[in-house]
């Protein structure tokens, strides 16, 4: 492998968890995020003495991170709070990485939890907002993705038909997956006829809004083989990100996941042909055809010719979102930690019907805020150390 | 803010001198004396040279529309049905882009690469920055 980062191979993740998928009604963010804590240490070999790393961040707390120790009871040596939206959990990948190696912590626990479906029926707007978008009544996030969506209809000749077709592989896949909050069938047809949200975004182009949590656990790389999972290696990754508002964004067509996959990429020493799964943070249709380009999977303008035909759907040559995605496994608001627990459980081999076959390496990308920042991590099984 | 210590500040910050022109009637952004480049959302900095050297110049009012998004509002039991509303993303000629909307413009009228004016709308207690469909020359 050619590549001149320390950090590639170093680290693993060896316990990942789920708590409270779809809804959770009576349990709070905090509740069912130690149930998933619990749940990936526990597979792990691992206690919650054993913590002393946390990355974390949510949407219902102003401090977060700290809050999460209160309530686990933790004594961490490092802590990583950094909110960059529902990507942050793919950035930790490598923030994690960063502080085992460096030694200032032994065990990382990246984690996230949220109520927002019995909690308050929508998604909780963040505390501040782009002042100069808001009085022309946006609806956040959906509108930003609409006016990305637009333009790249209106550039490339991207149909919504296109965009249909990727909410119809996600369905796909959810239906193998008996922990996905939707898994009714699901047609084109479905999609284009269900109820117009935000031109040209119809219902079933967006996320769905859930409860869940989700919980990672990384080691350095040596202790992970000693630890009760097959380690599921960390190979690369990278961040980016120019803005914050949509209005701030330089060209809608084109995300800032070109940097921080070709940053994922040099670090791991692998190009976009050595990667058997990808999960893609879907929190639109529109998303998936933009990351795939972005990350060079296809040309800029192509990708919605791409997804056509099955391609990343079971059974297609490009799984993408295995576990049915944002938008028919469960969305809480960020759905970053999702990719990794997937990428874990496809690389351990452990995905029961829903296996995708000699999946040796997988590549996670992360979204945050209105396509403002971008994250992407790869990683691998044993063979691609 | 004036004189703190060793700093000089400005006499007010960028929004608040944003909003005073929009308020008096005038559009107008900043640009940047060292770099040239026009700036929206006002800033105390340039985001392209980092230069503090930022004046504020009448802007043409001009620009393209970039892109757009329609909310179709859902009928709700017992409301009258709320019309569509279309957000848009402008391309200033001076080069910025901003969010905006085309106030009773059906959302079929309005289309990428349109040309559009800014209008100030405004009551008393709130001034916005709209735009409409600018007439064609030829």
């Amino acid at each position: 492998m050619t590549t001149t980062s320390s950090l590639r191979g170093k680290s693993a993740i060896v316990g990942v968890g789920t708590a409270g998928l779809g809804e959770a009604p009576g349990f709070n963010a905090m509740d069912i995020q130690a149930l998933a804590v619990r749940a990936a240490l526990d597979e792990a070999g691992l206690s919650l003495k054993d913590v002393d790393g946390l990355f974390c961040t949510n949407m219902s707390h102003t401090f977060p991170a700290i809050s999460t120790i209160e309530y686990l009871g933790l004594n961490p040596r490092w802590i990583d709070g950094t909110n960059t939206g529902g990507s942050s959990f793919v950035a930790y990948a490598l923030s994690a990485t960063m502080a085992l190696e460096a030694g200032l912590c032994d065990v990382a626990l990246i984690c996230y939890g949220a109520t927002m479906r019995s909690g308050s029926g929508r998604m909780v707007p963040a505390a501040e907002q782009p002042i100069y978008e808001l009085p022309h009544r946006p609806r956040y996030p959906m509108t930003a993705y609409a006016l990305a969506a637009t333009r790249h209809m209106a550039q490339f000749g991207t149909t919504r038909k296109q965009l249909a077709t990727v909410a119809v592989a996600a369905r796909d896949w959810a239906q193998l997956n008996p922990d996905a909050f939707e898994r009714d069938p699901l047609t084109i047809e479905d999609v284009l006829a269900s109820r117009m949200v935000m031109e040209p975004l119809s219902l079933r182009d967006c996320c769905l809004l859930t409860d869940g949590a989700g919980a990672v656990v990384m080691t350095r790389a040596e202790r992970a083989r000693d630890l009760a999972q097959k380690p599921t290696y960390f190979l690369g990754g990278g961040v980016a990100s120019y803005n914050r508002a949509i209005s701030e964004m330089p060209d809608l067509t084109s995300t800032a996941a070109k940097d921080s996959g070709k940053r994922a990429f040099a670090m791991a020493g692998l190009s976009q042909g050595d990667i058997d799964i990808l999960q893609l943070y879907d929190a639109f249709t529109i998303n998936v055809i933009l990351f795939l380009e972005d990350l060079g999977f296809c040309a800029k303008g192509e990708g919605g010719a791409f997804v056509e035909n099955g391609r990343i759907a079971p059974n297609g040559s490009l799984p993408v979102n295995t576990n049915g995605g944002g938008l028919s496994f469960c969305h809480p608001g960020m759905y970053g930690v999702f990719t990794l627990i997937e990428a874990t459980r496809q690389l351990r081999g452990t995905a029961d019907i829903r296996q995708v076959e000699k999946a040796e390496t997988v590549l996670c990308h992360g979204n945050g805020i209105t396509l403002s920042h971008q994250a992407t991590a790869i990683f691998g099984n044993e063979n691609t150390l | 803010m004036s004189h703190t210590g060793h700093e000089t500040n400005p006499a007010s910050g960028p929004d608040h001198e944003f909003q005073t022109h929009v308020f008096d009637g005038k559009f107008q952004l900043q640009r940047c004396e060292d770099c040239g480049i026009a700036i929206f959302m006002p800033r105390v900095i340039c985001p392209t040279c980092g230069s503090f050297a930022l004046e504020w110049h009448p802007a043409s009012g001009l620009g393209t529309i970039y892109s757009q998004a329609t909310l179709r509002p859902r009928a709700k039991p017992g409301e009258q049905p709320r019309p569509p509303h279309s957000i848009v993303l402008v391309d200033l000629d001076e080069g910025p882009r901003m969010m905006s909307h085309l106030p009773s413009v059906a959302p079929e009228d309005i289309h990428i690469g349109m040309r559009v004016r800014a209008r100030i709308e405004g009551t008393l207690s709130k001034h916005l920055i709209t735009f409409r469909p600018e007439e064609s020359k030829s």
